[in-house]
């Protein structure tokens, strides 16, 4: 079933001699259960598309329908809505709360979403298997790169999302921990029926995509030979 | 709420200093407040405690009391009721070897009118014969007892102490009430003068004679030397003060608010509405405020308790508490500047490029 679909997605910033085409003409299609991986160097556009796919920033032209619905025709409260209860984002540089301790960043997100969130032992479990179940009364600045990463992905997975939006997660995560978070991205999708989207420039979480899309100067191509390659 | 106080509980250290930085605020306008209403109250407490309601001068006195003369001729077709009295003022130094020199207000009363009637005495007895006087307790302060022989100005005769008065105080010196006769002897005044004023419990009260008038309470309390003036200066400075406050809470909140930005955007690009950051920037301020308001509040009161008896200081409640709430209101203000930035914080910015 086809969750996220961005049709004819063109971006451009800036006007007149100093316009820049950022995406040209981008067709993406996410389904449930699927980890989609889209890989591409800086400045590529990569982050431009999540922001679009999540509702961040609208495109100059084409549209973006989030199961089915239109993203342009919704209000800015609609949206707001939509990113918490059906977007899961992980961010670049994990942007953890400071001032919260681990526990207390999913005690905020279930203070504005009051439902549907993982059960205590359900989060226990993720914790686990993040190997963050220890850390919960640390702030994140006594974390290292890799943990709060581990718990920004944690926190994103919290509101139980039906799409995943990362990007960069394993930013400052070594191989071991790489594979980790691949597999966690590669079962939510499974097991929990999620599309995942991962814009990345790290190949080592190719051998756990769905599907591979490659984007270069603002154009995306459906590649999975590199799965094989 | 539940992010501002994570965050004050977090950032200890910074949140003290901007609590402190509020409670002097606060303990610098209510101590400023305090000595404003404690030296305008010095300059009436003795009218206040009469209860009147108009006073009757010399239209020619300029609305005072020590340059006012009423004769006999000008109130004979005046009915002087159970709600009038006379009163005679002049300034006075009182003396006794041994004892400081007072500068006071002498107030002559006639004893069977309501300001004798009426005189509050923290101890001793009221005035009988006309060699007596009742003082204010400014003079017990300064070493004088009950049975002390006092003399006034450069004249030989000497009177005696035979009570005290709590906060009787004209024009910040301390009162001397005695008989109205004894003021006719030391204002060298003739027969035909009988009292610098007729004071009245009554607004409405008129004499017949075109040579007196009868002003209100307020406006003959506006006229005290010295009185308009001072209040209107300390008014300015608490009302200049609570602006300045104004300005630096608001620039304290907005720098804040600034260094959370990048916090707020990832909070908006999860989908968190700008209303629940809105409300903990508003709660945050609140809770400052609130807390740096209540600490100067102790401060006030550690102050007023330690403060020796000679300052002029005066805690009104009710004032303290407006300005209190005024301060709350400020806060509120200036949390509501940086606002604009919340709604328009771009959760674009959090995502790498």
């Amino acid at each position: 079933m086809t969750t996220l679909q961005l049709n004819n997605i063109n971006k451009y910033f800036g006007t007149g001699s100093s316009r820049v085409h950022v995406l040209k003409d981008v067709n993406f299609t996410a389904q449930k259960g699927e980890l989609n991986l889209v890989i591409g160097p800086s400045g590529s556009g990569k982050s431009t598309f999540l922001t679009i796919a999540g509702g961040l920033q609208t495109p100059s032209t084409g549209n973006v329908e989030l199961e089915g619905k239109a993203v342009k025709s919704m209000s800015n409260r609609q949206r707001d809505a939509m990113r918490l209860n059906k977007i899961g984002f992980v961010l670049q540089a994990h942007n953890l709360i400071p001032y919260l301790t681990v526990k207390e960043q999913f005690q905020l997100v279930k203070k504005v979403k009051k439902e549907h969130n993982l059960t205590n032992l359900s989060l226990d479990v993720l914790l686990k298997q993040l190997d963050i179940e220890e850390l919960q009364n640390k702030y994140p600045g006594e974390l290292s790169g890799g943990q709060n990463q581990r718990v920004a992905i944690a926190r994103a997975l919290y509101t139980r999302p039906d799409i995943v939006l990362a990007d960069e997660p394993t930013a400052a995560l070594d191989s071991e921990r790489v594979a980790e978070v691949g597999k966690i991205f590669q079962t939510l999708a499974r097991e929990q029926d999620t599309a995942v989207i991962v814009v990345t420039h790290d190949l080592r979480l190719i051998e756990f995509a769905d599907n591979v899309y490659q984007i270069m100067d603002g154009q995306m191509t459906l590649n999975n030979n590199m799965k094989t390659a | 709420m539940f992010l501002s106080i994570k965050e004050i509980k977090k950032e200890k250290v910074r949140y003290g200093l901007i609590i402190g930085m509020i409670v002097l605020i606060c303990y610098l306008i209510f101590i400023l407040t305090s000595l404003a209403m404690g030296l305008a109250q010095q300059n009436t407490d003795a009218i206040d405690s009469w209860n009147i309601s108009s006073v009757v001068l010399d239209k020619d006195s300029n609305t005072s009391m020590t340059q006012s003369m009423i004769t006999k001729d000008e109130v004979k077709k005046t009915k002087i009721t159970s709600k009038e009295a006379y009163i005679g003022q002049t300034a006075v130094v009182a003396k006794k070897s041994g004892r400081t020199n007072e500068s006071a207000q002498f107030l002559g009363l006639k004893d069977n009118q309501f300001i004798a009637k009426n005189l509050v005495l923290s101890s001793g007895h009221k005035v009988n014969k006309s060699d007596q006087v009742v003082v204010d307790d400014k003079f017990q302060t300064d070493g004088y007892k009950i049975g002390d022989k006092i003399q006034f100005n450069s004249n030989n005769k000497k009177y005696t102490i035979v009570g005290f008065t709590k906060n009787a105080k004209l024009n910040i010196a301390p009162v001397v009430y005695g008989n109205i006769s004894t003021w006719k002897t030391l204002k060298n005044g003739n027969s035909q003068v009988i009292a610098s004023a007729i004071v009245s419990k009554n607004a409405n009260f008129k004499t017949a004679n075109k040579q007196l008038k009868t002003y209100s309470i307020s406006a003959f309390i506006s006229k005290l030397p010295g009185y308009s003036a001072q209040n209107s200066t300390f008014t300015f400075m608490i009302a200049f003060l609570m602006i300045i406050s104004l300005i630096v809470i608001a620039v304290f909140l907005y720098i804040l608010t600034i260094q959370k930005i990048q916090n707020y955007a990832v909070l908006r690009a999860q989908g968190i509405p700008a209303k629940t950051l809105v409300g903990a920037t508003i709660s945050q301020s609140i809770t400052l405020v609130v807390s740096g308001l209540l600490i100067g509040i102790m401060l006030t009161a550690i102050t007023a308790i330690a403060m020796p008896a000679a300052v002029p200081i005066s805690f009104n409640i009710p004032i303290l508490s407006a300005i209190g709430i005024g301060l709350v209101l400020t806060g509120l203000l200036g949390s509501l500047i940086p606002i604009r930035i919340i709604l328009h914080v771009d959760p674009v910015s959090v995502i790498g490029g």
